[in-house]
């Protein structure tokens, strides 16, 4: 595969095309987060070798595979945790960003240390696609559902600002940026809208910074949106990710781990209770551990692939795919999309039906939709792959309510009360004999609870 | 030597609760279906309730349904009690929604809204045709105005006493002036037992439920035959290869999977409460054009075979591919080159492989030695194809769109259908050639305790995706339907060649033609006895 010349914008986006200097500094800026991730994960596997590459400074030939990992759009972490009828409801809803802590990751937060966090809105929808739901303010009908999957890095650079925490700059257009928003999201938007009055300020992380751009302004939060805006919706986390999991691992027991649950938990790069990290990283060290060297494809970008329209019926029985309108992006590399009755029809998005069950939450259209990053898999004859390292964290889980992961903990640090660690032992297959060396393997054992149920024959078995 | 986890005690299932063709699962030879419509009228409905009431007691629980399982197993050794075995008769009963609503008003409470609606209305959702063959107006079964309201299933090993069960069953419901709307025997294919109409053997794949059938420490509904030093296989699986799922992944109101395969989860949902340990049934009359469906492969693979890396293959060698298994039933991860008899045949060994890393040797307790070929790594479908059947239905070790591998245990279905008509004895026959064209196929009966997230998600969500469960993929060519605007149900997949080379398959073929069906609840025995009856 040649050498990338420049990355272009997800999909090929036009808007930084009339911006001089724009295109080199968004190419300057992907290549500069691929070297970091990079950087990162090197380190780590000595010996051997990092699999993940900058495909704008290496060419490691090979067989090309391009492979595109899919997920669901609605976020499963919802699910697990509320189940499907409230899962529906607080997905359309916004969150404070306090609750991106305390609800996903169990870490209570100061208000009066982090006070922006309980005034900050965002979409709870962290499956690299969000949505917003826009109903008729008397009958509560709804009139459309807006989705993006555009990452908010792109709207830093159009904006000119840089992201916090990180040394890219961009020239950005002010101007240009508020147009957008004005034909995206209203054209009651500002350019004072679009920045950040104070810092935003979290226990990890700085969300915003006092006079640059803000993700969470309004016209992207609570009157409408632009693009991503949960925490870890982001391409600098598609592109870590990435990288992280063509780290191959090992268990206790020496052996290495395969299964998408089992990895995640001990590499920790990403959500173990989401559709989409556990399977991107699964099918990357998957890739990896065949001894390929992998990148992400040019134009690097979360997308959603396709929307699902099957079962789907309007009372008047016309054609349901003129309701459904790509924005930005094109078939397949979508970015922002719009399900909305064409008004002529003097229908809404609620009498639409799909299986017979009315649209009463933006979430039922997000179940039909799928969101992909593409990556490509150089495969090497013969194939050499790192060596597998130890995990640096593993999974728990509450016995009286078994429904989702507790976030993975390090190994380091003992689980918390009450909770038992998840996949011991699971998801793992033998090491291929050049790669087994002696080492000192420590097992771990635990009691399984018993099952959560009224029988009483049912008792604690005891190792 | 390694510590590891034990297992957890898996629950004691109440086995006289729950009806036979749920746990452990009719798998019988010969069935016959007979789809029933209640009359209306409270006086009318008074005399199905007591008739309900009154076969509830001739409905095969569990536990019989177990014991006779148990003896099939070891029926070579006890020649003597064959003769007397071959002749039980078993007997399910279930009603759809429409035939609770007479019985239980508060039936309205159950919350599957695939359920409430019924296949009718969810048929476009599982990409079924709009018109011609398979379009809901030309259905055999179940279709518009012709719901059924409940559905007996007959199911035995001897041909003739099923069909006097059968005939004994319609006339008491008759008399109670229950009208009968459909009623068709269903019999594994004579010359090729055990596989369905294209030729595969069929239900290998099958999970095993968790559970104990009494408090004995070790008696649980699904042997275990992986010996128990080989943590986590022996917790994991049955056979190997064979998940075993907690019993709410079948049965209401039972502990239903976590995020763990070891750790149970939350019971699953049952209400009202009459509910627990009931389950849903999915019944749909498939027809198979058999002639097409190998004609169709014969063309494709004459075209393939001209490709670089895919010269010198033919119709059964595609055929495999799209399915995932030689029609023995040997996986093409362990035999990618042609079948193995042997291998399809052995339970000890035709489902043990995994996809996306290599797979090792477990010891068996019987002592069994597997010694075909281990599969190996197959994370991009090289070999056994995203699209094939058998990777569309059961990721295993994979990830899929919807996260880990949880999310393949939430999906498992018990298959207890069976075959109905005559074996094509020439499979490219033409249809002027073929006297049954259209009277053969396969009454396709699942078990499940969530019709949305089990039946319906791998229908609509996996097989008639292009990009579902994973990429690079396409459609479950084999079984799966592409209703997309546009697209005209014209199927595609990718498959891969000697060296990677890649290839579409496409066809708008319609070698499988819905051709009637319906959601079911199957109640506990006390539920159909004490509430629908009584």
């Amino acid at each position: 595969m040649p050498i990338v010349k420049r990355f272009a914008p997800p999909a090929n986006l036009p808007d930084f095309n009339s911006i001089p200097g724009q295109l080199e500094a968004w190419h300057k800026a992907v290549s500069n987060w691929f070297d970091i991730a990079i950087h990162e994960g090197e380190s780590r596997v000595k010996p051997g070798r990092f699999q993940f590459y900058n495909p704008a400074r290496f060419d490691p030939g090979g067989v090309v595979i391009e492979q595109a990992i899919m997920w669901n759009a609605f976020p499963k972490e919802l699910l697990r945790k509320f189940g499907r009828e409230r899962a529906l409801r607080e997905a359309d809803t916004l969150w404070t960003l306090d609750r991106y802590y305390t609800d996903f990751h169990n870490m209570p937060v100061d208000r009066r240390r982090y006070p922006e966090l309980f005034k900050t809105f965002f979409r709870p929808q962290n499956e690299y696609c969000e949505w917003h739901v826009d109903r008729d303010s008397r009958t509560n009908a709804i009139l459309r559902v807006t989705f993006t999957s555009e990452p908010p890095e792109l709207w830093y650079a159009l904006f000119g600002s840089s992201l916090p925490g990180d040394k890219n700059k961009f020239p950005g257009n002010r101007h240009l940026a508020l147009r957008r928003y004005q034909k995206l999201a209203s054209p009651m938007a500002s350019e004072a809208d679009l920045i950040a009055p104070r810092d935003i300020r979290a226990p990890d992380t700085r969300y915003a910074v006092q006079g640059e751009y803000n993700v969470y302004n309004k016209w992207n939060t609570t009157r409408g949106i632009v693009h991503l805006t949960a925490p870890p919706n982001a391409l600098t986390a598609e592109i870590r990710l990435g990288a992280d999991a063509t780290i191959l691992r090992r268990n206790a027991a020496g052996r290495w781990l395969v299964e998408p649950g089992a990895l995640i938990c001990c590499a920790r790069y990403g959500g173990p209770d989401r559709n989409s990290d556990p399977t991107i990283g699964a099918a990357v060290n998957a890739l990896a551990r065949q001894g390929a060297d992998v990148t992400l494809k040019n134009p690097v970008g979360l997308y959603m692939d396709h929307i699902d329209l099957s079962g789907w019926e309007l009372p008047d029985k016309r054609s349901i795919a003129e309701c459904v309108r790509i924005v930005r992006g094109r078939p397949k590399m979508i970015e922002r999309m719009v399900v909305e009755v064409p008004p002529e029809r003097g229908l809404t998005v609620s009498d639409i039906t799909i299986g017979g069950v009315p649209i009463s939450y933006g979430g039922q259209i997000a179940e039909c939709i799928t969101v992909k990053l593409v990556s490509i898999a150089n495969m090497q004859n013969p194939p050499t792959c790192n060596y597998p390292i130890r995990c640096d964290g593993c999974c728990c889980l509450d016995p009286h309510h078994p429904t989702a992961l507790v976030t993975s903990v390090s190994v380091k640090k003992a689980l918390p009360a009450g909770r038992y660690k998840a996949f011991v032992n699971q998801g793992a297959a033998e090491l291929p004999a050049h790669l087994v060396r002696r080492d000192r393997f420590t097992e771990t054992s635990q009691t399984i609870p018993a099952t959560p149920s009224s029988d009483s024959s049912l008792r604690r078995r005891t190792v | 030597m390694n510590k590891t986890n034990y297992p957890p005690l898996e629950p004691v299932l109440p086995m006289r609760e729950i009806q036979g063709i749920v746990v452990p699962g009719f798998l019988k030879p010969h069935q016959t279906l007979v789809g029933v419509r209640f009359p209306l009228g409270s006086k009318a409905i008074l005399n199905v309730k007591k008739f309900l009431a009154r076969i509830a007691d001739d409905v095969s629980t569990a536990e019989q349904t177990l014991l006779d399982r148990r003896r099939h197993r070891n029926m070579p050794r006890d020649p003597q009690q064959s003769s007397e075995f071959t002749s039980e008769v078993m007997l399910a009963v279930a009603v759809s929604y429409s035939g609770l609503c007479k019985l239980a008003p508060d039936a309205s409470l159950m919350s599957s809204e695939a359920f409430r609606a019924g296949l009718v209305t969810r048929s476009r959702l599982l990409g079924d045709p709009h018109d011609g063959p398979g379009s809901l107006p030309s259905w055999v079964v179940g279709g518009p105005g012709k719901e059924l309201d409940g559905l007996f299933v007959v199911a035995g090993n001897n041909r003739i006493k099923v069909s006097e069960r059968a005939k004994g069953l319609v006339r008491e419901a008759t008399s109670t002036s229950i009208e009968i709307l459909y009623c068709e025997d269903g019999d594994v294919r004579s010359d090729f037992p055990g596989r369905e109409h294209f030729g595969f053997n069929d239900g290998v794949s099958q999970p095993g439920i968790r559970g104990r059938a009494s408090n004995k420490v070790d008696d649980y509904i699904t042997p275990r035959h992986i010996v128990s030093n080989q943590a986590p296989a022996a917790y994991l699986f049955g056979y190997p290869g064979q998940d075993l799922v907690w019993p709410g992944v079948l049965v209401l109101g039972q502990p239903g999977p976590s995020p763990d395969p070891l750790f149970p989860g939350l019971p699953t949902s049952a209400l009202p409460n009459w509910t627990t340990n009931g389950s849903f049934l999915v019944f749909r009359r498939l027809v198979q054009d058999v002639g097409l469906f190998w004609r169709t492969m014969r063309r494709i693979a004459q075209d393939l075979s001209k490709k670089l890396g895919f010269e010198g293959i033919d119709d059964t060698w595609l055929a495999a591919r799209l399915v995932g298994r030689w029609q023995s039933g040997a996986p093409v991860n362990r035999v990618p080159n042609g079948d193995n008899l042997d291998l399809g045949h052995s339970h000890y060994a035709n489902n043990h492989f995994r996809f996306d890393s290599d797979c090792g040797k477990l010891e068996i307790v019987s002592g069994y030695k597997d010694n075909f070929p281990m599969s190996v790594a197959d994370p991009a479908g090289m070999t056994c194809p995203w699209a094939a059947h058998i990777r569309k239905l059961n990721t295993r070790d994979s990830g899929s769109d919807t996260g880990g591998r949880d999310s393949t245990y939430l999906r498992r279905l018990l298959r207890v259908g069976v075959p109905f008509g005559p074996p094509l004895d020439d499979p490219y026959a033409r249809r002027n050639q073929d006297t049954n064209f259209c009277k053969r196929g396969l009454l396709f009966l699942s078990i499940q305790a969530s019709i949305e997230d089990q039946f319906e998600f791998l229908v609509a969500r996996w097989m008639g995706d292009p990009s579902r469960p994973k990429m690079p993929g396409g459609h479950d060519i084999l079984t799966g339907q592409n209703d997309a605007l546009g697209e005209n149900r014209v199927r595609r997949c990718v498959i891969f060649g000697a060296d990677a080379q890649q290839a579409e398959v496409s066809t708008d073929a319609q070698w499988i033609i819905p051709t009637g069906g319906g959601y079911f609840f199957v109640p506990s025995i006390s539920a159909l006895r004490d509430v629908l009856g009584g």
